[in-house]
Parts: structure tokens; sequence; C-alpha cells
């Protein structure tokens, strides 16, 4: 216990420098406003920002991604309560009860329950993260090549499950990062692998490249696609008392509570589990609520919830990613992404080696929550105002921002170049219902699997069931295998009712 | 969403057995991806002894695809699935081409040039641009990246052309 308090006291020191207290500052308020402004969600925003921390060092550059990183969301619920468009796909479930309130003229509570059910889950998670970490830490420290290599399958089969849409699909864009993760020259012996000899290609496919091409510029094409003026139902009266009354507290409280406990819960498990996590809250809520028809009119609880839920999920995220550096969504394999360009391996190490660096983030975490809090609620009028910017003019601008961004990380006009291609591939990925997030993770974790995979062929003289025998990464091998056939029995089912429902799509 | 009636000429592309062309396709195209990595990796050290060589793990991962590939195209042929979604031409080619004039010009003609251009290029992906407005914009974000960039981030960016600096 007394080493944590140090080790809190460690990380409160770096976080509280005044430039790390500005970043954090910044990267929040940057954060809020693309992920406030239409059509960008979480990842995305997280994408174009990328390239601007990385000038700065690796401590201040992680705390302001993770200020980028909750800004966003901080930013996506806001618009889930405003103009019923759900800036990312955890406040989905906001809109619900959000707008309703929000028509209803109640926008300001529903928007300060939002922001303080986030800040006290964000508290939790913070608290859980710290306490956590130290055990966690001396698990993954046991763990070889052969268990590393299972674990990372178990995170992706665990991605894919949580993931929407076909498990088929999702398992195949896995592989197909992982293929494109194998571009450039091998670790190993040097050899250029795939690269045709094109000299930009040597050291690889950029990791800011791909997560920019096929999140941020994908989506851009998309949007524009489904036409630049998107119906846009904002509330047009004027947003008055924001403060929550008294009931609203008394009502939303143990909502805040549920919901914070099982986003932590669900937040760990790798795999999208923001997501699950505020979809898991409201139902929650409306099953336990007295009376469930007041869900969808307008239920503070059925914002409080869900808020605090996705918040607590995004939060403790990072424990995986900080202990095993095993990232479980997309927006933690752009973190690696981050983090490996500031020379950091993700993984145990980071906490015993660099621990200013580890606590100091988990810190910023909590300061930045607060933040969001007390600067946000002042300027909802000016978010409000931003989402009225339309958006003809909105995506040249967030375009170029991006073009000159991923020039600068190299000084290379080939890498804007291929941020294009890959913005053409992701829209063809979405045409086709392939989701791209799952290619991401495959991207960010195939070099890492590549090489625990030699490692532990190599320790086990070349025979494969090593991954079997060796106890834990055995286990991990059967829950994997286990998760995959639980999802994919229903998927099969279905597929099969669909063959007898003729022309039902 | 403007693609709901556009769905009948793109139905009659693909033969009736295929009752799935969204993932049909798809998987196709999964498949060429795999048969290329695989060509493209076969010159490729492949396994010494029980350590892996460098075409190794490119191999395996691209016989993987390949078979999802196909799995995904089965699942195309023989369940009821999605329609081809209908592509638009001019969000993608100016968001391209905007880009593609980007890259090429930072380096001679600098940060100033260069990203007017493309804003401009790039407004052309939309027909609701109205240019007035738009020619405003772009000068704001020019001076905005202008400053941000190379003065705020520290960025080694070249503002203006190489031949009126020299």
């Amino acid at each position: 216990m007394a080493e944590l308090f140090s080790n809190l006291a460690l990380g409160f020191g770096v976080a509280f420098t005044p430039i790390n207290l500005l970043l954090c500052l910044i990267g929040a308020l940057v954060g809020t406003l693309v992920g406030v402004l239409p059509g960008i969600g979480t990842i995305a925003t997280v994408a174009m920002l990328l390239p601007i921390t990385f000038g700065l060092p690796p401590v201040g550059a992680l705390i302001m991604l993770a200020g980028i990183y909750y800004g966003a969301q901080y930013g996506g619920s806001t618009t889930s309560i405003l103009v019923n468009i759900p800036g990312e796909a955890t406040s989905v479930v906001t809109t619900l009860d959000g707008f309703q309130m929000a028509k209803q003229g109640r926008a300001g509570p529903a928007l300060a329950i939002a922001a303080i059910g986030s800040f006290f889950a964000g508290c939790v998670a913070t608290v859980l993260i710290a306490v956590l970490g130290a055990p966690l830490t001396k698990l993954a420290l046991a763990f070889g090549p052969a268990e590393y290599f299972s674990l990372m399958v178990l995170g992706l089969i665990f991605a894919v499950v949580l993931a929407k849409g076909s498990v088929l699909k999702a398992i195949a864009m896995i592989v197909f990062g992982l293929l494109l993760s194998m571009v450039g020259s091998d670790i190993e012996t040097g050899a250029s692998r795939m690269a045709f000899n094109i000299p930009e290609l040597a050291d690889g496919l950029g990791f800011a490249t791909v997560a920019m091409g096929v999140f941020g510029f994908a989506e851009i094409i998309r949007n524009l696609d489904a036409g630049a003026e998107m119906d846009r139902d904002l509330v047009q009266q004027k947003i008055t008392g924001l403060m929550p009354t008294k009931k609203d507290l008394i009502d939303s409280a143990p909502a805040i509570l549920r919901g914070t406990v099982l986003g932590s819960i669900l937040g760990i498990l790798p795999g999208g589990g923001a997501v699950i996590a505020s979809f898991a809250a409201y139902t929650l809520e409306k099953k336990i609520a007295k009376d469930p028809s007041r869900f969808g009119r307008g239920a503070i609880e059925g914002v409080a919830a869900p808020e605090s839920a996705n918040n607590a999920a995004a939060q403790t995220s990072f424990i995986p990613l900080l202990t095993l550096g095993i990232p479980p969504n997309a927006v933690m394999a752009l973190m690696v992404g981050a983090m490996t360009i500031h020379g950091i391996v993700p993984g145990p190490q980071v906490m015993t080696k660099q621990p200013e660096l580890f606590w100091g983030l988990i810190c910023s975490m909590w300061i930045g929550n607060l933040m969001l809090v007390i600067i946000n609620l002042p300027l909802v009028g000016l978010w409000v105002r931003l989402l009225r910017v339309p958006y003809r003019m909105l995506f040249p601008a967030i375009l170029i921002f991006c073009a000159i961004g991923v020039y600068s990380v190299n000084n290379a006009p080939a890498d804007a170049i291929m941020v294009a291609a890959f913005g053409l591939v992701g829209y063809w990925l979405v045409k086709h219902d392939f989701e791209p997030a799952p290619m991401l993770l495959g991207f960010v974790l195939g070099p890492l699997m590549e090489e625990n995979l030699r490692r532990a062929m190599l320790i086990a003289r070349g025979d494969p069931s090593t991954f079997l025998t060796r106890p834990i990464s055995g286990v991990l091998l059967a829950l994997a295998m286990l998760l995959l056939v639980l999802a994919l029995l229903p998927m099969i089912r279905s597929k099969r009712d669909e063959v007898f429902v003729e022309g039902e799509t | 969403m403007s693609d709901a009636p556009s769905h009948a000429p793109v139905k009659s592309i693909m033969p009736k057995w295929v009752r799935g062309p969204q993932d049909f396709v798809g998987g196709l195209a999964l498949m060429a991806i795999a048969l290329f990595a695989l060509w493209a990796s076969s010159d490729l050290q492949g396994m010494r002894g029980f350590s892996f060589g460098a075409g190794t793990a490119p191999r395996m991962f691209a016989v993987l695809l390949l078979g999802l590939g196909i799995a995904v195209m089965v699942v195309g042929l023989m369940t009821e699935g999605a329609h081809l979604a209908t592509y638009a031409w001019r969000g993608p080619l100016f968001v391209s081409l905007s880009i593609l004039s980007f890259s090429l010009t930072i380096r001679p003609l600098g940060l100033v040039v260069s990203a007017f251009a493309s804003f401009m290029i790039a407004a052309l992906g939309t027909p609701e641009t109205k240019w007035k407005e738009t020619i405003i914009v772009g000068i704001c974000l020019t001076i905005g990246c202008s400053l941000l960039f190379p003065y705020a981030l520290g960025l080694p960016l070249q503002l203006f052309p190489r031949f009126l600096v020299q």
C-alpha cells in the first residue's frame, strides 16, 4: 500500500510539472475540439493528431495523446446529446436518452451528468490501474515468448468476438493487418520483404500512415459520399441551466456507480471494451429500473450509466497495454505506435524501467478528466457553435492539416501519397463491410507476434506443440479457441436461418 | 443516403448464383492480395532447420489470408447478403488528387502555395462548395498552418517556393 502511494506521488510529481499540465490541457482541449467536429470519431481524431505529438519528449507526448483520447471521447458524447450523432461507437446509447433530454431543454444537465459520471469513473479507473498495475506486471515478467504469442492470439480473438459484424471477416482483417506489417526489412536477417526495391517501403509501412489513411481519410471520403451536408437536427434552443437539479443527482448517482463498476471490468478485457461497456451499462439500467418505459424519453440514468461505463472502460483498457504491452483496441494500438516511435517498447518493463512515464501517464489521466469537467462545461456553447460549421468547409481543412502532419513526421512526400492510398483502401474496406479496426490491431501486433513466434519455436527446437504443452500458453490458447467457437456458433446458426428466409435482407 | 436507388444496375453485373455480392467480391479481393503476397515473398528464405527464415511468417500469414478469403467468398456465394455498395467517384478522386498535389509540390513550392492549392483541389470533392467562402477558409487555414507547424511545433517546413527564397 505504501508503495502504491509513493508511486502515485511520483506520478503526480511528473504530471504536475507546468509543461505536462499544459500538454494535458492542450491534449484534452484539442481532442474535444476534433471529437466534436461532425464525422470524426475517436480513432480518427487520435490518428490525425498523432504526428503533432512527435516533436515532444516521450512523457509529454503520451500525456498529450491520452488527453486527446479522452477529450475526443468527451466530445463524442457532447455531439450525441446535442445533435443525436454519436461521435463514436461508445456514445451510441447516449443518444437515446441524451438527445431526448436536450429536446426537452435539459441539454445542460445531460452534459453535466455525462461529465460528472465520466470524471467519477475516471477516478475509480485511475486507482484501479495503479492497484492492478504492479501485480499484472509481475505476472507478465513470468511470460516467455510462447506465452506472449498465445496471449496476443487471445487478445486478437477477443477483439474479433466483441467487434460488431461478421467474425470471419474480422479475422480476415486481422490477418490482412498482420500481412501488411510484414512489409519492410526482416528484424533478424535484415532481408527486404515485399518491398519491391522501393526505398520508401524499405522500413516498412509507417504506422501513422496506415492509421491516418484507413481511419482519417477513409472517413472523410465516406462522409463526402453521404453528401457533405449531413442531416444535423441541432438543438436550436439556448442551453439554459447547466447544473443538474438535486433530483437529477440523486437519480444518477447509483447509475454512475453501476456503470463505473461494469465499465472497469469490461475495459480490462481486450477488444473494444468501451463499446460493450456502454451498451451493457444501459441495458442494466433499463433492466433494474422501476419504470423502464422512461428510458428513451430522457431518463437521466440513461446518460449517466453508459457515459460512466465507457469512460471507465476507456481508462482501464490502458491496463493490458501498460502491463502486458498488448493493445486491447484500436486506440490503444495507436498508443503503441506512438510509444514505439518514441523508442518505448510497451510492456512490463515500462513500469520497472521508466516508472516516471508509467505513473506520470496514469496521474495525468486523472488530471485530464478533472480538466475536462472544469473547462468543458463552460465551453459547451462554443462546442455547439462548432457543430454548426458546415462539412464542406471542414473537410478540406482537415485533409490539408493531416497531409502536413503526416509529411512532417519524416519530411517524406511519399508518406502523404501512402496515406491517400490507404484512404482508398479504407474506403473500399468500408464499402465491403470490413472493419478497419481489427486490421490496425493486427498491423501493430504483427512484428511482435512474429518475433515471439520465432523465439518460441527456436527455444522448442521447432516443435509447435510447445504452445499447447506450456501450461499458461495452453490455457490462453484454449480460451481463445473456446471464445472463437462460442462466437461462431450463433453465426453459423443464423446464417443457416437466413438461407431459409428467402430474400430477407 | 443516395445509394438506395442505384442498387438495380449494380446487381445485374453479378450472376444470379452469387447471393451476397458484397462478401463474394470482398473475399475474391482478399484472395488476390494473399496470392500477390505469396508471389512477392516467394524469393525469401523459408525455414532453416527449426529456425524461421525471413519468408516464413509472411507466407504463413498469406496462406491464412488466402484461406480466409476463400471462406468469405464462399459465405458470399452461399448466403443472402448485401449488394455491392455504390462508389462515388467525386470524393475519392479529388481527395486523392489533393494529397497527390500536396506531396508533389510541398518540396519545391513550400507550405504556403502547396497547402492552399491542395485545399482548393480538395474542395472540389463535393458539389456543395461555395467558392467565395472556400477561398477565405483556405487562406485562413494556410496562415494558421504556416504559423502552427514551423513555429509553434518547430517542424522544419519550408514556407515559400524554393526559387523565391534563393
